[in-house]
């Protein structure tokens, strides 16, 4: 039962596809899936049962007659410069959508989308919470003919006999995606977040007593083994690297289902990703909404001779779906030659790699040091009292090691600045470049703390849109102030003259 | 590598003349405010002290903790007031705070994405107003100045809204 759309007339409405109450559906069940099987599983029994058996019934029932009924009431309509989008049936509400408005369409599908040949549309403007349209779902091909339009702000033609070739930029085989996992900790943070999750479903006494009993059995095993002092400590280390292989395994595994087939192309200055193993997500996002730029190379990354390339959008990320959706990573993992050429193909004017970086002053490394320095004095000035014994110096061990990384920090951080590109780095074991277009800069801040008013220095931090607290922050610690009231100034002049534009 | 290396002006000198104080009149106002931030604070601390160390009585040593907090707050309150500095010019508004611990933060006419003027019932009393003025940063995403002269507020939001009419592209 397709519904045969005139693809040719433009201004016709248009409805869903027909099995979308059922997707609509599976959303609506699914936030409340987990709690309504725990209800039935642990909150059985006692003098409710009825209503336990009916409960859940009902409130399906109802899901779907609201899932059908949004079928009935959505509407679409493409117009020559935006989208109009009618709604709801006692509330009515119709949202018109400008294309130039729209940062990034998000094409999402799962494998029960792929069984059904339709994809969930996402279209996202810059901030917000919510996405401004989410049409779950349309068919395949409509969603695709929808993507086009509006990366051509709805100035071709519907139908196009095959698409423009699009530049491949990059792609990544196999190999690079199980590297992409064995550097990542996708599985520790998924591990994590079960076993949070799993308590705070299951009632209380599940968890714990499942934990209890698992531990009891383990240590009863292995006081049953009786094992000498040497044979204990070498069996919790194996135990604790088998747990982290597993994690690793976990992480390659996620990755594989979340990276695979990874392709980013460019076309008409719009840049495309798709990925995705078992649901296929395809993601784009014109080239000038990029705000930021974060080049970052771990440990794991410097010992398979990788680094990762991120941008910041000014697209709004839903909580709990951090990097699940929005074009976010152009290059998850690439060899640094790749990463350099993606920028230069992408960001000309910022002329990367740079070779000229102003360093921070050598002599400024013990202002890294001194934060950790007073943390650990104090630590250690309340152990003393609390123990009254020697054995409460000890965390200032840790001080020469701090001193040493302070002074490797310092030895590395720098920036560079012309007039089109502000960079900065930083890191140590783990390294970071981040830069921005000087048009993307959205404030300024000069900040001097007492000491630097005794230094004669000050710090410079400059706020972009779109940037996730994870990323380092693009300031200039520390500079000489002179340069640094130079530098502020000579920003802000150039800020003023410029206009926005994303 | 500097292009420009102004170093004339590298203390930033407060008695500038583009520079605007805050009108004295909300200074009680900050005063307020501050005072009862840090009275809270310290009185819920100095109950917990006793608690933990059982020395003293709570209902002496907290009444007690809060009067030399809203004490310490006003004065902070005051000081901060004074030294809270803001201007306009051809480059954008610019805000100064602080003498111990300094800021300058300076948001372009351009990046301006819309303003907000807030006006409390004691605010009113006193033609005082709030403006924030919003961009589309993260970190610096409000710039919020209390206790602005009312007038003052409203020609500051007329003059950088007036910059968004003329941004056709803002959309």
């Amino acid at each position: 039962m397709m519904d045969p759309v005139p693809e040719t007339l433009p201004l016709v409405e248009r409805r869903l596809h027909p099995w979308s109450w059922l997707f609509v559906l599976l959303q609506q069940v699914r936030q409340f899936l987990v709690p309504l099987v725990a209800l039935l599983v642990f909150g059985g029994g006692g003098r409710d049962s009825f209503w336990n058996g009916v409960g859940p019934l009902v409130a399906v029932g109802v899901l779907v007659a609201y899932s059908v009924m949004q079928y009935f009431t959505y509407r679409y309509r493409v117009g020559s410069d935006g989208l109009s989008i009618r709604d709801g049936w006692l509330h009515r509400t119709l949202r018109e959508i400008p294309y130039s408005r729209i940062h990034n369409v998000v094409l999402h599908q799962s494998l029960l989308h792929r069984v059904f040949g339709v994809a969930e549309v996402r279209l996202e403007s810059a901030g917000g919470q919510k996405p401004e349209a989410q049409m779950r779902v349309l068919r395949l091909d409509e969603a695709l003919a929808l993507e086009t339009l509006v990366k051509h702000r709805g100035r071709s033609v519907l139908v196009d006999a095959g698409t423009p070739a699009a530049d491949s930029l990059l792609s990544l085989p196999t190999t690079e995606v199980v590297r992409l996992g064995l550097v990542s900790n996708r599985g520790m943070i998924v591990m994590v977040a079960a076993f949070g999750a799993a308590w705070q479903v299951f009632p209380d006494r599940v968890m714990a007593n499942f934990i209890e009993d698992f531990s009891r059995q383990l240590f009863g095993y292995a006081s049953h083994l009786q094992l000498g002092w040497a044979s204990t400590a070498v069996a919790s280390i194996a135990l604790v690297l088998l747990g982290l292989a597993l994690l690793r395994v976990l992480s390659v595994a996620l990755a594989l289902v979340q990276y695979h087939g990874f392709r980013l192309s460019e076309e008409q200055r719009r840049l495309t990703v798709q990925r995705g193993l078992l649901s296929k997500l395809r993601t784009s996002v014109a080239r000038r909404r990029i705000q930021a730029w974060t080049l970052h190379e771990g440990v794991l990354h410097r010992l398979m001779k990788r680094r990762s390339l991120r941008i910041d959008t000014a697209v709004a990320e839903q909580q709990g779906q951090e990097g699940q959706r929005a074009l976010k990573e152009l290059a998850p993992i690439a060899t640094p030659e790749a990463c350099d050429a993606l920028i230069q193909r992408l960001l000309p004017q910022a002329q990367w790699p740079r070779a000229q970086w102003t360093s921070l002053p050598a002599q400024a490394w013990w202002r890294l040091f001194l934060p950790s320095a007073l943390v650990m004095v104090i630590v250690t000035g309340a152990l003393l009292i609390y123990f009254g014994s020697t054995w409460g110096l000890l965390p200032l061990l840790w001080l020469p090691w701090s001193a040493y990384a302070s002074r490797q920090h310092a030895r590395r951080a720098a920036y560079t600045v012309d007039e089109c590109v502000i960079a900065i780095r930083g890191g140590w074991w783990s390294r970071h470049w981040r830069f921005a277009e000087i048009d993307k800069l959205q404030a300024l801040r000069l900040v001097r703390s007492p000491l630097d008013q005794r230094l004669g220095t000050a710090s410079l931090w400059m706020d972009t849109a779109g940037a996730s607290g994870l990323s380092p922050p693009l300031q200039i610690r520390f500079l000489p102030a002179a340069d640094a009231q130079a530098l502020y100034r000579q920003l802000s002049r150039a800020l003023a003259h410029r206009r926005l534009r994303w | 590598m500097e292009t420009d290396q102004a170093t004339d002006g590298v203390a930033t000198a407060p008695q500038d003349a583009d520079w605007h104080h805050l009108p004295a009149r909300g200074a009680k106002l900050a005063a307020l405010g501050s005072a009862m931030g840090f009275a809270i604070p310290i009185a819920v601390a100095m109950v917990a002290l006793t608690l933990v160390t059982r020395v003293g009585s709570p209902w002496l040593l907290a009444p007690l903790g809060a009067l030399i907090g809203a004490a310490f707050g006003a004065w902070i309150g005051v000081k901060r007031h004074r030294r809270t500095l803001w201007k306009l010019d051809e480059d954008g508004f610019a805000l100064q705070r602080g003498r111990w611990w300094q800021t300058e933060s300076r948001v372009p006419i351009s990046r301006v994405q819309h303003l907000d003027l807030k006006r409390g019932p004691i605010e009113r009393g006193l033609r005082l107003a709030t403006l924030v003025i919003h961009t589309a940063g993260t970190r610096m995403a409000a710039v919020t100045v209390a206790g602005m002269d009312g007038t003052d507020a409203e020609r500051l939001r007329d003059r950088l809204a007036r910059q968004l009419d003329h941004d056709d592209d803002a959309l």
